[in-house]
């Protein structure tokens, strides 16, 4: 009660010190957010390639066509364990990219025997996985909520744009299924079944050559797994046999997609925590100058305690008592201030956006824990001071 | 009660090449339950000796006990504690929190013994006797000077010490409070049995002492009983 009462002594000196930490700490809050955010999207990423090797047509080839029956090649390599066929297409084409923290809505057709295989598991939070019948689509969130379907409803995929040609195809889709959130990727995705991926795939074709072409026994690319629980250097050593054993395909290392995925991640991070801790760091030094001041201000109160019986630890314990109280006062503000930011622009973001912000307990604690630790290590060296005092000239100080 | 013995007990400040003596070889014994007053002019070493006594200053040399405990062997830890425990203080400024009230201020010293027995009721119990009852909520800043000194006077006791140390306690107040005052310390010295040493100025407050110490230049030039023989 004493020390609140002693932070709320000098209220201007106090507010403004609190605010330099709200205002580093809303920074470290939205920021952190932001980069939360980006991270979960990434960590898809990590999981899905971390899991299974890509394999696409080699380097040179323009279209990004395979013939099906490499899959059976592909599988007599040495650690193959499972491969599948893939296909993706833009949901919506020909609409404008905005700049966005997701990805874009896709169209992706696969075996549903390959959501066993991955690290990344979807499930379904309304209806059914893909049974393999045509005509399926199953949704993640995003784009569910962005065409405002359900299980039953029926959409016409690609989503044909405004100014689209005559001769554009596309097919009615029924919704099966509808993803719980993931927070990567597959929010965008709606994914059907292989004939139908074939059947999109045809329509994608150039007119000149889509007669010529049977599309059912080809593929856009191939997903390899080993098997369960194989390391991503085994993987690695697995992509590498798929290039030196299987004609007409190249396999990329899933190492250097995580790697990628993973700098890409711990640089944005780091912009976005440098930039927070900096400006906490402000904070910080204001609630040094504070505590010093206090110090400065309280020199007889200093040495009465001493009088009455305050051991050296006691007053250095009372003084970082108080530097701690405006770390964790200004956390509390600005933390609280940066949560509501979040949820107020993440509550504004049209339906079929990514959200900006995630608020983790991760963030949560680091932001809290940061604050009071910053108001402790700045009360360091005044409550040293305090501590250090000699009771006597203390007790005298005019 | 405390008994308290300073054997040859010094201390000297270097300020540049001078070295001063504060106090220098002053050799005194206090027994139990006595009330003394330290007189003399300034820069006697009255505060010095006060500081001394109180465990705040540590001397240059010579020894000083407390009930017997040689307190030059105390860590500043357990002189923090015997201060706590043992001895009580009074200012001439009061020096009560600002921020705290009547109550609260009594009950300070209580934060920094372990084990702090009926501490609210005893310091409810001591403005009773200090007379200051109806003023428990008030701030220092509400109260007049004779009434914060009567408060400082309630907090020197809420551990009950065996040692109160006031230094010039009437410095503050008007001739009518200081008499208060006086009247109040006798009563606690009488009551409680407690050894009061107090440091002043006022030789009204020094003859209603049972002892005086005159000191000059750091020596004791005279110590007596008031109203008997010379005790050294």
């Amino acid at each position: 009660m004493e020390i609140l009462r002693n932070v709320w002594r000098r209220k201007l000196r106090s507010t403004l010190t609190i605010s330099g930490i709200v205002i580093g700490v809303l920074a470290l809050t939205t920021m952190g957010a932001l980069s939360e955010n980006f991270n979960a999207l990434l960590d898809g990423g990590v999981k899905y390639f971390s899991s299974s090797i890509q394999v696409g047509p080699p380097d040179g080839q323009s279209a990004s066509l395979l013939p099906l029956s490499k899959i059976d090649e592909i599988k007599q390599v040495p650690g193959v364990a499972a491969a599948f066929p893939s296909y993706g297409f833009l949901a919506k084409p020909g609409a404008v990219t905005t700049v966005s923290f997701g990805v874009p809505d896709e169209i992706i057709a696969g075996d549903p025997g390959e959501n066993d295989w991955g690290l990344l598991k979807l499930s379904t939070a309304q209806g059914h996985y893909l049974s393999g019948g045509a005509g399926e689509v199953l949704l993640g969130d995003t784009i569910s909520k962005e065409f405002k379907k359900k299980v039953g409803d029926t959409i016409d995929l690609p989503v044909k744009p405004a100014d689209a040609k005559p001769d554009f195809i596309n097919h009615t889709f029924t919704v099966v299924g509808i993803l719980n959130v993931t927070r990567t990727a597959p929010d965008s995705f709606a994914y059907i079944n292989i004939s139908d991926g074939q059947m999109l795939l045809k329509d994608s074709l150039p007119v000149a050559i889509r007669s010529q072409i049977d599309t059912s026994q080809i593929t856009e690319s191939i997903d390899v797994y080993g098997q369960r629980g194989s390391s991503i250097s085994q993987l690695d050593s697995i992509a590498d046999r798929i290039n030196a054993q299987v004609s007409g395909v190249k396999a990329t290392k899933p190492s250097v997609i995580v790697n990628s995925f993973k700098s890409g991640g711990a640089i944005f991070t780091a912009i976005t925590t440098a930039a927070a801790l900096l400006a906490l760091i402000i904070g910080g030094l204001s609630v040094v100058n504070t505590m010093f001041m206090a110090v400065a201000e309280r020199i007889r109160e200093i040495g009465l305690k001493k009088a009455v019986g305050a051991t050296t630890l006691d007053i250095m314990r009372e003084f970082l008592i108080e530097a701690t109280l405006i770390g964790a006062i200004g956390g509390l503000i600005g933390y609280g201030l940066g949560a509501l930011i979040t949820i107020i622009v993440n509550g504004t973001t049209p339906a079929g956006q990514s959200t900006l912000f995630l608020i983790t307990v991760r963030l949560t604690v680091l932001a809290l824990g940061f604050a009071v630790a910053l108001g402790a290590v700045a009360g360091i060296l005044p409550a040293f001071r305090a501590a250090r005092l000699d009771p006597v000239t203390a007790l005298r100080n005019e | 009660m405390a008994e308290v013995r300073l054997e040859d007990l010094r201390k000297h400040y270097k300020r540049g090449s001078e070295v001063i003596r504060a106090l220098d070889g002053v050799t005194v014994d206090i027994g139990k339950g006595e009330f003394v007053a330290v007189v003399g002019r300034s820069g006697s070493g009255k505060t010095t000796m006060l500081d001394l006594v109180g465990l705040l200053l540590r001397p240059t040399s010579g020894r000083l006990l407390i009930d017997g405990v040689d307190t030059a062997k105390l860590s500043d830890r357990d002189r923090a504690h015997m201060r706590a425990l043992q001895v009580g203080f009074v200012f001439q400024e009061y020096n009560l929190l600002p921020t705290m009230n009547v109550l609260e201020n009594v009950m300070l010293p209580l934060r920094y013994v372990k084990k702090p027995a009926d501490g609210r009721a005893h310091a409810l119990e001591l403005l009773e006797r200090v007379d200051l009852t109806d003023r428990i909520k008030h701030r220092p800043s509400e109260l007049s000077g004779g009434q914060q000194q009567r408060v400082a006077i309630a907090r020197s006791m809420i551990n009950r010490p065996s040692l109160i140390l006031l230094d010039e306690p009437t410095g503050a107040v008007d001739t009518e409070t200081a008499e208060q005052l006086v009247v109040l310390l006798k009563r606690l010295n009488t009551e409680d049995q407690v050894t009061i040493i107090v440091v002043t100025h006022d030789l009204d407050v020094a003859s209603q002492t049972s002892r005086n110490i005159r000191l000059k230049d750091g020596k004791v030039l005279a110590d007596e009983r008031v109203g008997a023989a010379s005790v050294a």
